[in-house]
């Protein structure tokens, strides 16, 4: 069904580089990736591989070094700051490996924080849109709380409502559950689930764990920086990823 | 972004990092309270000094007596006859010899031990001095040498408290004095407190010390006060026998100076003191803007992480900017007027300590002192508030996330 949607994400030779002092560290080579609207994929691999690298990039936190990487259509390199600024208060939104909460803010305020930033959204529904993303990773009696006084399975759950409050059109989350006990895992894997086949929201993932890959409809492996196998062309690319993974 | 919302924002993230703006504030508080302090000391005490000095009618003369070799010993070499001399001088008036009497005033169990002026009337308008009650020393007090005294505003009050003392007596050494006068109050002048001084006819003094010559003489330029001067030293280098044709004042006896000299003498003086002060005030400048120069460079780290979060969630480069710029504005405001009030409040506090044993020390505020305090604390929190920021707007997010240097 996901395959008849038009693309949201295309990548084209996508390549990303790191450069400290002039040292240049490649980490990705040559993606060629196809996220269309209303999927939900894994992408699982080694630490170090890339994952969260290519993630970044796709979620308009970081640019590529070189290659194309078009959204909904548009290429990425020509739109200007203010224009990313918007995509990222819109249409995509990130968990972090690292949370990445405001330290010394409520539960609630971090939730909101990119409502603060979206055209749109009203400022008298921020409240209530707040809770109900809070409501979502079962955090509603927490909403008061500050941060540095969650757990870390709670905090990360607050990385997800605040991924959840502007509705975006594709998620990405960098292991999310990396943190959680299994049953917390599961509350959030099926708060993704649920934004996926009831609101039709494209979900991208990274994990360790063959379980929740399994939540996903398509997995894609990274290996050194290179996509080795993807489930959606597996066919296709059976010889060259036998080839690649000896 | 609303602005209602950066302001919002950028005041929850001061009240957030609590510590960081205190000690933000603390710099801005300590270079603009520092800096009110002491261009206002520095401006209330040079006022002071001019007061002093302008205190005085500006042709006014004082002829001291001088000499190295007889130091330790009164010095006797300005004469009776020199005041005479003087007397007839047609660029000179109101010529008045002084003898002092160092002796106890006492009036019943009171004691004080003020400066005792033998002198005549005319002392009293070269000083500018007014009479309060009674009477000031007349011509008759002085022929007969009476035992006759005037004082001065504060002596009165000190030995008298709020009763009148006409008419009563006091004791200055072994002689008893009536009371024909109490001064005006006049505060102070050149250091002096005018008000403690007590007056006795100058006959009365010479009789009562034994003293010939005369401590000092004081008089007033009828025009010109160089051409006074210049008739006067003239005068007394002619009967001391003094040949001083190149003006060298070690080689006279006695040293004439107008009040207007003291004058541009204490002008250089006070200006000096305002070249210090402002130095002293341009290193608490320096040191505020250096203590919030290093909390915000210590706080880039943590700044541009939440920078890169904001990005990361949507936030466009000028909301970042002015979320910061609120911010810095906001603790310049709040600091610089804490610094404002607070370097006021210390100046009028030591200003008023000082009047206590000095004389009145009014309390002067210098306007581009202070608009220079908070132009430096605003700027040093611009740039270091601002600089870093837009630097950190400029990264993509997950650069500014990662930041750690
Ligand atoms: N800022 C950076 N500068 C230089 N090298 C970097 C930087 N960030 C990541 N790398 C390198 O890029 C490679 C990929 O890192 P990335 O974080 O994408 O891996 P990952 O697949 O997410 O690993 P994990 O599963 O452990 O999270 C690693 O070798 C890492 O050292
Ligand atoms: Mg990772």
């Amino acid at each position: 069904m996901a395959k008849q949607n038009p693309p949201l994400i295309e990548t084209v030779d996508l390549c990303k580089s790191y450069f400290n002092d002039g040292m240049e560290t490649p980490v990705l080579f040559d993606i060629d990736l196809t996220i269309r609207e209303g999927e939900f994929i894994s992408i699982m691999g080694p630490s170090g591989s890339g994952k969260s690298t290519l993630m970044h990039i796709l979620g308009f936190l970081d640019t590529p070094t070189s290659g194309s990487y078009l959204f909904r259509g548009q290429k990425t390199r020509v739109l200007h700051d203010d224009e990313l600024a918007r995509i990222r208060a819109t249409r995509v939104s990130f968990v972090f490996q690292a949370f990445n909460l405001l330290p010394r803010t409520t539960v609630l305020d971090n939730v909101i924080l990119p409502l603060l930033y979206h055209p749109t959204i009203p400022a008298s529904e921020r409240t209530e849109r707040g809770m109900k993303a809070i409501e979502q990773v079962g955090l509603t009696e927490r909403a008061t709380y500050f941060t540095n006084q969650l757990s870390g399975g709670q905090q990360q759950r607050t990385a997800i409502a605040r991924s959840l409050v502007t509705e975006p059109d594709v998620i990405f989350a960098d292991e999310p559950t990396g943190n959680l006990d299994s049953a917390s895992g599961i509350q959030v894997m099926e708060v993704l689930q649920n934004l996926h086949s009831k609101q039709g929201r494209t979900i991208v993932l990274v994990t360790h764990e063959k379980t929740t890959a399994e939540y996903a409809e398509r997995v894609i492996h990274i290996l050194d920086g290179r996509i080795a196998t993807d489930t959606r062309d597996f066919k296709r690319n059976h010889a060259k990823n036998v080839k690649h993974l000896k | 972004m609303l602005l209602r919302d950066t302001i919002q924002t950028a005041h929850r993230a001061i009240v957030a990092h609590r510590m960081r703006s205190l000690l933000t504030m603390l710099g801005i508080i300590i270079g603009v309270g520092s800096v009110v302090l002491m261009v206002s000391v520095g401006r209330s005490f040079e006022r002071y000094i001019l007061d002093q000095v302008e205190s005085f009618s500006n042709n006014l003369i004082e002829l001291y007596p001088t000499g190295y070799e007889k130091f330790g010993r009164t010095l006797d070499s300005v004469t009776y006859g020199d005041y005479e001399a003087i007397t007839g001088l047609t660029t000179v008036k109101s010529v008045a010899p002084v003898i002092f009497i160092t002796e106890k005033v006492q009036y019943g169990t009171e004691e004080l031990s003020p400066n005792i002026f033998g002198t005549t009337s005319n002392f009293f308008a070269n000083y500018g001095l007014k009479l309060g009650e009674g009477r000031l020393l007349s011509e008759a007090d002085e022929k007969a040498a009476r035992s006759v005294t005037v004082l001065g505003y504060e002596a009165a009050e000190d030995l008298f408290g709020q009763r009148s003392p006409l008419g009563e007596r006091v004791q200055i050494g072994s002689r008893s004095y009536t009371v024909v006068g109490v001064m005006q109050s006049v505060g102070s002048a050149l250091m002096q407190d005018l008000d403690t001084f007590v007056f006795v006819p100058f006959t009365t003094a010479r009789s009562a010390t034994g003293q010939k010559e005369l401590s000092y003489m004081t008089m007033q330029a009828v025009e010109d006060d160089e051409l006074a001067l210049a008739d006067v030293t003239l005068l007394l280098r002619q009967r001391h026998g003094i040949d001083n044709p190149e003006n060298d004042y070690d080689k006279d006896d006695f040293r004439a100076r107008s009040a207007e000299q003291a004058t541009k003498i204490v002008g250089q003086v006070t200006l000096g003191l305002t070249v210090f002060i402002a130095l002293i005030a341009g290193v608490s400048l320096l040191v505020g803007g250096i203590g919030i120069m290093n909390i915000m460079l210590v706080s880039v780290a943590e700044r541009t992480r939440e920078i890169g979060l904001r990005k990361a969630v949507g936030a466009r480069g000028h909301d970042i900017l002015l979320q910061f710029l609120i911010e810095a504005v906001t603790l310049t405001l709040v600091g610089g007027s804490i610094g404002i009030i607070g370097g006021m409040t210390l100046g009028m506090i030591l200003a008023a300590a000082a009047s206590k044993y000095i004389g009145y020390v009014p309390f002067v505020l210098s306007f581009p002192a202070l608009l220079a305090a908070v132009l430096m604390a605003l700027g040093t929190g611009l740039l270091f508030g601002i600089v870093p920021a837009k630097k950190a707007a400029s990264l993509s997010p997950m650069e500014a996330i990662r930041w750690d240097k």
